[in-house]
């Protein structure tokens, strides 16, 4: 292999050194690792009362990964390799995975108000599957050879089907067996095309000229087998058509907080990788960018029309996460510097988006242990304020201003009409016209919600346990950027334009 | 004169909503004061803006001198990667071309707070949200930055949702979403164009300080500015010091587009085989037109109209379709005067549909609400009409005539809302004779009536003529559109004639009867808070009928300009 053949010549003393110089570089995911050992030692030594140590050192743990990943920002310049060539890390890395240490905080919350607590608390499993699975995702973005991809992406898989499966109810474990079976069958795809791309050139390292190279030597045909198996795998983890079967029944069953994280973290981690996957691949051999349009077609509208007719909140949020998936193809698509800030910038306003829809969503769900939409009937009069809330977040979802969904809209389309204007390939201005009328359609079912709240009236006078002080602060702090990044959206950008995301 | 008066005159209706918010529940009889407070200072800026506007200013559309009360400040700029730097302006001004329609707005907002008096539940959701309204209507007529336009236009929606949905008729779930979709397709089709418009054009006085050419605004003259504009048209310019705007005065000005961009004036861009400014005209016209909304576009409009509530079916006819006419003016006309060119004879044949058709449509209606709101698509027609025919009297008219109608069908909407008041109940044949029972009402609905259609002495005439001289002069004068077409569309008048005047014997004239029993006894005259609301309208729309210079010289110069472009761009 490759990476052997180039490390062999180092001699293993060089290696080692050159390992341990890089583990510095990998304190964040050390982090994880060591507050998923602490916590199986806390579980260990004490017997009983264990949920408020257990998310103490949680959280803990991940905002310690953050701030390190904060006190790392400016000490990368350009990209660094690492492990013998395993990772890149460069500024999108360190961002992506500040944000997902992020979102695994807001995880961690709703975990901690979610009703069935103490399922989550009740000893460490839960906690160390989920940091494997966060672990997964931090790797993942950084990812350039074809094993440490396949690694990282099982790892993220395996947490996975364990958390869909949890509760151990009968709907929890036919989601997890369908998780798992879809999955296994993915990766085993994936792993197949990957194989041949090996075989046709000789490297894993798909960043590096050998395999561009080698790329350009093979005939259209088995290339482009090798190519859709591949990335047939990383759409499977984006969870977008035509591997976006699972999600529904997925998300339908897993416990909300779990759902929360599976359908930010894993995506835009895919979305990371399918980045630097198709920045090596010259578009006059082979034309992907065809592909990932009609993917990103088909997401959004197989996604939104299927939300339409559904009658769980779950399940709709679940097809309106394949329609972003189609959304987040579009930065890919435009393929160009403004297409990777602009998909950067619409993953984190769908990563706060997603939560906050989800966190509000479950407080109503504790409530009546139920997600069908009666369970808003009547309740914008009652708790109006958290009706707002989610008011806010759905009409971000939509991508209407005044919130920062629309910004996200705009640049990614921006970057898409811009690509175009310069390569006018056809299929990008019907990715542009499709996306955009999309979200006439997605309307309808996102305002379904406020439509339960407002419109329809319960007649049975009960006191909604829902609405707490704490409940409304948390809410808030989610949605109040959606709003503050309307207005200010240049604060997020010069952000995200200070980083180089290698392509 | 007053700093920043325009803004104050947007905000000032935000700020009661905020005191509406946070007034408690219990003081359900504030909110409607506060309401009305903050709508009466917004028509009194409103009027003094009116009264401060320089009518003798002249100059382009697309010349930032002819704007005044100009509040310009920078909202945020950024750089997207390649697509480089743009920046969004908070940018509002007047001209000739919306100065009318703000003092229609502050007007027709007021007189809804009034009548708004009658809801009876959930008063701090009504009021809240209607300010909310008036704040986005207010702030889309004055908006010359195309993001900050957007968001006025686009969160409109929200608050008429609402209204509609909570406070509405019996079907006001249904009219609620399908006026929110159809709206959102329009609005979906003008962000595309937005998108490669701002991708296409550049703000020189930015542009200028990026490259430190010029250090700050004050020192861009216009010698300066037409400098910086032959740099960049000569490609002399540094791609990174081009500043990318959403500026709407710029948009209009075809040396603020890029060399080689898509939608400038010698772009060979083509979208589907046809020229690519030709699409986004068609994109802006179509989003506009269903707001306006024309034939075949108009299928909202009944049903959002019979569900509303009186006071947001005021708002909806008086303003709401205005922005239609009003954004087929500032963008679509002004971006692209060659396109307007070009597709008038379609503008003006779907402006002379929507006038038959609305007027045919509304003979056939057995609801009275429903009869108003077809006579709207009707009258709207003649907006499209006047602006196909791109002349001076023409684009005059549909200007007036937008005026206008949002007075008058303010009025009708009022006059039904009285009835429906008394008997929930709008059915034409259900009533006849009102007259004896009701005389005073029977005088107002029957000036409504007049005036809208289009009878000498009220305001509608004037519009109407306007447009009719307008159009028969195009021919003549630009050919933009054929002779016969406002040959035709007189028939609308005599349609227009038609439904008022049978509705009036239908439902007026002859003996008294109604279909309730119970309904004689609630049958009674207007009282004090509806004189309020009508009184005002009638005087309004009869000065306007006799004394149109009043409106005609603060818009005149302005009109002159846009006409100026249109010819411009045709020779």
């Amino acid at each position: 292999m490759m990476l052997l053949q180039s490390n062999m010549a180092l001699g293993l003393k060089e290696q080692i050194q050159g390992i341990s110089a890089d583990i510095a570089w990998l304190a964040p995911e050390i982090t994880l690792v060591i507050t998923a050992v602490l916590l199986l030692i806390y579980d260990l030594i004490f017997k009983e009362n264990k949920s408020v140590g257990l998310a103490a050192i949680a959280f803990v743990g991940m905002a310690f990964s953050l701030a390190l990943l904060i006190a790392g920002w400016g000490n990368v310049e350009g990209d660094r390799m690492l492990m013998g060539g395993m990772l890149r890390l460069d500024g999108a890395a360190i961002y992506l995975r500040a944000l997902f240490s992020i979102g695994g905080m807001i995880g961690l919350v709703m975990m901690l108000r979610c009703k069935q607590k103490e399922k989550f608390f009740k000893s460490s499993e839960t906690l160390l599957l989920f940091f494997g699975l966060v672990l997964g995702t931090f790797l993942m973005t950084m990812s350039i050879n074809f094993l440490m991809v396949y690694v990282a992406i099982e790892l993220v898989s395996i947490c996975s089907y364990v958390l869909t499966g949890l509760f151990k109810s009968k709907r929890n474990s036919e989601a997890a067996m369908k998780y798992l079976l879809f999955g296994a069958v993915a990766s085993a795809v994936m792993i197949y095309g990957m194989s041949w791309l090996y075989g046709f050139t000789g490297t894993l390292d798909f960043t590096s000229t050998a395999f561009a190279e080698g790329i350009s030597q093979v005939a259209i045909l088995p290339l482009s087998l090798a190519l859709i198996m591949t990335i047939g795998g990383f759409v499977f983890k984006l969870g977008a058509f035509p591997f976006h079967i699972w999600s529904p029944d997925v998300y339908e069953a897993s416990p909300t907080p779990i759902v929360a994280i599976f359908s930010s973290l894993p995506k835009l981690a895919a979305l990371a990788i399918l980045f630097r996957f198709v920045a090596n691949l010259d578009i006059t051999i082979i034309d992907w960018q065809i592909w990932l349009g009609i993917i990103a077609i088909a997401s959004m509208t197989v996604g939104n029309f299927s939300a339409l007719w559904q009658k769980d909140v779950k399940r709709m949020l679940a097809y309106s996460s394949i329609a972003h998936a189609g959304f987040l193809l579009v930065g890919v698509l435009a393929f160009s510097e403004s297409g990777s800030t602009s998909a950067l910038f619409y993953g984190s306003i769908y990563l706060l988006m997603n939560f906050g829809a989800f966190f509000l969503v479950q407080l109503f769900e504790n409530n009546e242990g139920k997600t069908s939409f009666d369970v808003f009937k009547g309740m914008g009069s009652k708790v109006p304020y958290l009706g707002v809330l989610l008011l806010i977040v759905m009409i971000s979802l939509t991508g209407l201003p005044p919130m920062a969904g629309f910004n996200a809209k705009l640049y990614i389309f921006s970057s898409l009409w811009e690509s175009w204007q310069t390569v006018d390939s056809s299929i990008l201005i019907w990715v542009l016209i499709f996306g955009l009328l999309n979200t006439v359609v997605s309307l309808f079912f996102y305002l379904k919600i406020p439509y339960y709240m407002f419109f329809k009236t319960r007649e049975e006078v009960e006191n909604p346990v829902i609405g707490s002080l704490t409940d409304k602060i948390l809410g808030t702090i989610l949605v109040a950027p959606l709003l503050l990044l309307f207005f200010k959206s240049d604060w997020l950008l010069n952000v995200l334009n200070s980083i180089n995301f290698a392509l | 004169m007053i700093e920043n008066l325009l803004t104050y005159i947007i905000f000032t209706p935000l700020l009661g909503a905020l005191v509406v918010l946070f007034l408690p529940q219990s003081k359900t009889s504030s909110f409607k004061w506060v309401a009305l407070g903050a709508l009466g200072v917004t028509l009194v800026l409103s009027v003094l803006a009116v009264t401060s506007f320089d009518a003798s200013v002249e100059g382009l559309t697309n010349s930032e001198d002819q704007l005044q009360m100009v509040d310009k400040a920078e909202w945020f700029s950024v750089e997207l990667g390649s697509l480089g730097k743009f920046s969004v302006d908070y940018f509002v001004g007047v001209d000739g071309l919306n100065l009318s329609l703000l003092l229609l707005a502050a007007i027709v907002l007021f007189i809804g707070a009034i009548s708004s008096f009658g809801i009876k539940q959930k008063q701090k959701g009504y009021f809240g949200l209607y300010l909310l309204l008036s704040t986005s209507v207010l702030g889309c007529f004055v908006a010359l930055d195309f993001f900050l336009f957007y968001l006025f236009f686009e969160f409109m929606l929200l608050p008429m949702y609402f209204l509609i949905g909570i406070w509405g008729g019996p079907k006001r779930e249904y009219a609620a979403i399908k006026f929110f979709l159809y709206t959102l397709v329009g609005s979906i089709l003008i962000l595309i164009v937005m998108i490669g418009l701002y991708n296409s054009v550049y703000d020189p006085v930015k542009t200028g300080m990026e490259a430190g050419v010029i250090e700050n605004v004050l020192e861009a003259s216009p010698d300066m500015i037409s400098s910086i504009q032959y740099a960049v048209q000569a490609g002399q310019m540094e791609s990174e010091n081009i500043v990318k705007s959403f500026n709407m005065i710029s948009m209009a000005d075809d040396a603020n587009y890029l060399p080689d961009s898509f939608l400038g004036k010698n772009s060979y861009g083509e979208i589907f085989g046809q020229s690519a400014r030709w699409m986004a005209f068609l994109a802006l016209l179509i989003g506009f037109a269903i707001k306006l909304p024309a034939f075949p576009f108009h299928t909202w409009l009944p049903d959002a109209h019979v569900e509303a509530p009186t006071a947001v079916s005021v708002v909806l006819a008086g303003i709401l379709l205005k922005i239609g006419g009003y954004g087929i003016i500032r963008t679509a006309f002004s971006f692209f005067p060659d396109s307007a060119f070009h597709y008038s004879w379609l503008i003006g044949f779907f402006g002379l549909f929507s006038i038959l058709y609305g007027a045919m449509n509304a003979l056939a209606q057995k609801d009275l609400k429903r009869l108003i709101a077809y006579s709207s698509v009707s009258h709207m027609g003649f907006v499209l009409l006047g602006l196909a025919a791109m002349t001076v009297e023409g684009v005059t008219g549909a200007i007036y005539q937008m005026f206008s109608h949002g007075l008058i069908s303010s009025m009708l909407f009022l006059l039904v809302g009285v009835l429906y008041d008394r008997t929930h109940d709008r059915g034409i044949e259900n009533y006849g004779g009102l007259a004896s029972k009701m005389p005073k009402f029977t005088i107002l609905i029957t000036i409504a009536f007049f005036a809208s259609l289009g009878l000498p002495g009220f305001s509608g005439f004037i519009a109407e003529l306007m447009v009719f001289i307008g159009a028969f002069k195009s021919s003549t004068v630009i050919g933009a559109i054929p002779y016969w077409m406002p040959v035709v569309a007189t028939l609308g008048l005599v349609l227009g004639a038609g439904y008022y005047l049978w509705t009036l014997q239908r439902m007026f004239f002859g003996k008294f009867w109604v279909k309730d029993k119970a309904w004689r006894e609630v049958l009674v005259d207007l009282n004090a808070r509806e004189y309020v609301m009508l009184v005002p309208l009638v005087i309004l729309i009869i000065w306007f009928g006799i004394y149109p210079a009043t409106l005609l010289d603060l818009i005149n110069n302005s009109v002159e300009g846009f006409t100026q472009l249109l010819i411009l761009s045709v020779e």
